[in-house]
């Protein structure tokens, strides 16, 4: 069976953990936990053996640490649809990507789509899909479109 | 014999305390990535047990996608086991070393410390966010507060305007009705005795007709002043002013008024006015109490189809209390709660209203100072009490005479009024008392007439043509005449009678005026 390293980065507390706990393991929890370092948890999808890196998020302590992205087939740049700096930040993010690892598969998950004060507009949504990224409403709470998330990071892979 | 450790010996113990202090493990493999060596303790990371020779991929996740010539650092790396470690890939000759060291000490301190600093971020960026939604739900209120002023300022407008367009007719109703029944009254005085008594009574027919048509006008008028006073509870534009007045003529006019509606049902109608007589007089703001008066006892008696409504009075020190009995259909306790409320009515009554009244009246009587009470039993009717301060009025030679048309020939009077029938009914009143009136239509010609002549008093009409009434005071102002000014007008804003103040008016006369009114008041700034 392939395998293959994708890594879910975003700004903290978009709910990278969330997804990947929501997708893997099928659980998910209101309680805010950090991540420090990295997760790395394995999931069989489409043939394919996923090894998903749950990198801690950037926050204004830390960035990125680059060196975890080596290796990945591909990324899932994380938001969160009612903070609207963490869409912004997206576009740093996939910069300090692109520097380490080059132009990867992605796509991105507006996370927290079950909230109500969801912030972003379509004009947003469609500068995001204009760079070729295909964009997933998420909610790691009630699963919307988590499954789609990861079963378009692995067609594009 | 001393024995020596050697400098081997020392570097050896030392590595060997550091393998163990950081549970140092290791795996080597060659540049396909096929496992040539490792450490026994890999295993206690929870890492799979290796097998030289076979490809490193299909034990240790984290190495799929790396290569053998590729040196880095994961720190804090989730290990199988759980436990945290940090992971560094060491490129040698033709192979690549990978070293895992413990770090959960560490991990969990920098736990700590990212925790509660992205927690606190997040604190910032919600506050942060509040303020915004403040900030703009702020901005709503105020944009919001503007339409409501100027959805209060058209109602002022209109209110002003209805005000007007009601009173102006009713002005001129009322005082003819006065005018006529005065002469009817002075003729039939004059030569009675000349006449047939067919003639006589048909004369005192009249007079008592023309009453009726008084009182009706005035019933009308407190029914606009319900309409008019509701829109302006809220904007607290309701102005009591108390003077001294009759309480027998308040209660008589009550009772004449409201009799000929009792008598239709057949339905006793009795007012019992206690310890007063005709001379007594009390400071209250007597239209008010009349409408107050005209509300509960027309209720009463609307509510009443067998038996009869009682009105008790009297005065207890400063206050005048007054109970309004009837034996009619009396108020559900439901209903009781809610008939307070405006336009409310009881759905079963079957009777025809506003359902304003109520509403008003109690407000009225506790802007008056007083407080309403009501009881009542299903089917067996219902009281009203209220008390409202009254003091008694002392007279003496400052309260003017209410004796119809004071004569008063000396005295000149400009009146600006461009209301035909009312400048004629006015120029009529006065003339009775021999007041030379001069009359004009507009402000300009007010303006002019009071530069060229000398009179005692100016009567003005505040909405006028050409120049308007306050524009004309102003303009006096402003040319240092000192010639007292009365504003007389329909209107009954407040913010109407507050500018005659600010402009230095000597009085603020509302339509319908009375002219003994007019003369005591021309007659005071005489002096």
């Amino acid at each position: 069976m392939i395998k293959k390293k994708v890594c879910m980065v975003g700004d903290f507390s978009v709910g990278k953990t969330s997804l990947t706990q929501k997708f893997v393991n099928n659980v998910f929890s209101e309680k805010y936990l950090t991540t420090i370092g990295v997760k790395i948890d394995t999931v069989e999808i489409d043939q394919m053996k996923l090894i998903v890196w749950d990198v801690a998020g950037r926050d204004s302590l830390s960035p990125i640490n680059a060196s975890y992205l080596v290796g990945a087939a591909g990324v899932v740049l994380v938001a969160d649809g009612t903070r609207d700096s963490t869409v912004a930040a997206l576009e740093e993010i996939w910069a300090t990507v692109e520097q380490r690892i080059g132009t990867v598969p992605c796509v991105v998950a507006l996370n927290k789509a079950d909230l109500e004060d969801w912030s972003v507009d379509d004009s947003t949504i469609t500068k995001l899909t204009d760079r070729g990224w295909d964009v997933f409403k998420t909610s790691a709470k009630d699963g919307t479109q988590v499954e789609s998330l990861f079963h378009a990071l692995v067609d594009k892979i | 014999m001393t024995s020596q450790i050697s400098q081997r010996q020392v570097k050896d113990i030392v590595a060997q305390k550091f393998v163990e202090k950081l549970r140092l493990a290791y795996f080597v493999v060659d540049s396909d990535l096929l496992v040539r060596d490792f450490s026994s303790n890999l295993v206690d990371y929870g890492f799979p047990a290796l097998n030289t020779g076979e490809p490193v991929e299909d034990k240790i996740d984290f190495m799929i996608g790396m290569n053998a010539d590729i040196s880095l650092d994961l720190p804090f790396v989730n290990s199988p086991s759980g436990a945290s470690v940090c992971v560094s890939l060491v490129p040698t000759d033709q192979q690549l070393m990978v070293l895992i060291s413990d770090a959960s000490d560490t991990t969990l301190q920098r736990k700590l410390l990212q925790q509660a600093a992205n927690e606190n971020e997040l604190l910032v960026e919600k506050q942060i966010k509040l303020m915004a939604d403040l900030e703009a739900t702020s901005t709503l209120l105020e944009q919001k507060n503007l339409e409501l002023e100027e959805a209060s300022r058209l109602q002022t407008s209109f209110l002003s305007g209805v005000s007007h367009e009601f009173r102006t007719p009713l002005t001129s109703i009322v005082g003819y009705t006065n005018l006529v029944k005065s002469g009817l009254a002075k003729m039939s005085a004059e030569i009675d005795s000349y006449k047939p008594v067919r003639d006589q009574h048909h004369e005192r027919n009249s007079i008592e007709y023309l009453s009726a048509v008084q009182r009706s006008s005035k019933h009308l008028m407190s029914l606009v002043e319900n309409l008019l006073d509701h829109g302006k509870l809220d904007s607290d534009e309701i102005v009591i002013r108390p003077k001294p007045t009759p309480i027998v003529e308040i209660f008589n006019d009550v009772e004449l008024l409201l009799k000929p509606l009792s008598q239709t049902k057949s339905i006793e109608l009795k007012v019992d006015l206690q310890d007063v007589d005709s001379q007594t007089h009390i400071v209250v703001d007597d239209s008010r109490l009349r409408q107050c008066l005209i509300n509960l006892v027309g209720n009463a008696i609307k509510f009443t189809d067998f038996g009869g409504v009682t009105v008790q009075a009297k005065l207890q020190g400063e206050n005048l209390d007054v109970v309004i009995s009837d034996t009619g259909m009396g108020i559900s306790e439901e209903d009781l709660e809610k008939i307070r409320l405006p336009f409310y009515q009881a759905a079963d009554t079957g009777k025809v209203g506003t359902g304003l009244g109520l509403t008003i009246t109690e407000r009225i009587i506790e802007m008056m100072g007083g407080d309403m009470d009501i009881h009542s039993e299903l089917g067996k009717g219902t009281t009203v009490r209220f008390d409202l301060a009254a003091p008694l009025f002392n007279q003496t030679s400052e309260h003017q005479s209410v004796a119809p048309f004071t004569e008063a020939s000396h005295l000149s009077i400009l009146l600006a009024e461009d209301d035909p029938d009312i400048a004629d009914l006015v120029i009529l009143m006065l003339d009775e008392s021999g007041v030379e009136v001069t009359h004009v239509a507009n402000g300009a010609l007010a303006v002019e007439a009071v530069q060229n002549n000398d009179f005692d008093m100016v009567l003005m009409d505040i909405h006028m043509p050409i120049m308007t009434g306050y524009e004309a005071i102003e303009e006096l102002n402003r040319l240092g005449s000192k010639t007292p000014i009365v504003v007389m007008s329909a209107s009954a804003i407040e913010a109407d009678q507050q500018k005659a103040t600010e402009l230095g008016c000597a009085s603020y006369l509302m339509k319908p005026v009375d002219a003994n009114e007019i003369i005591a008041m021309a007659q005071t700034l005489v002096k």
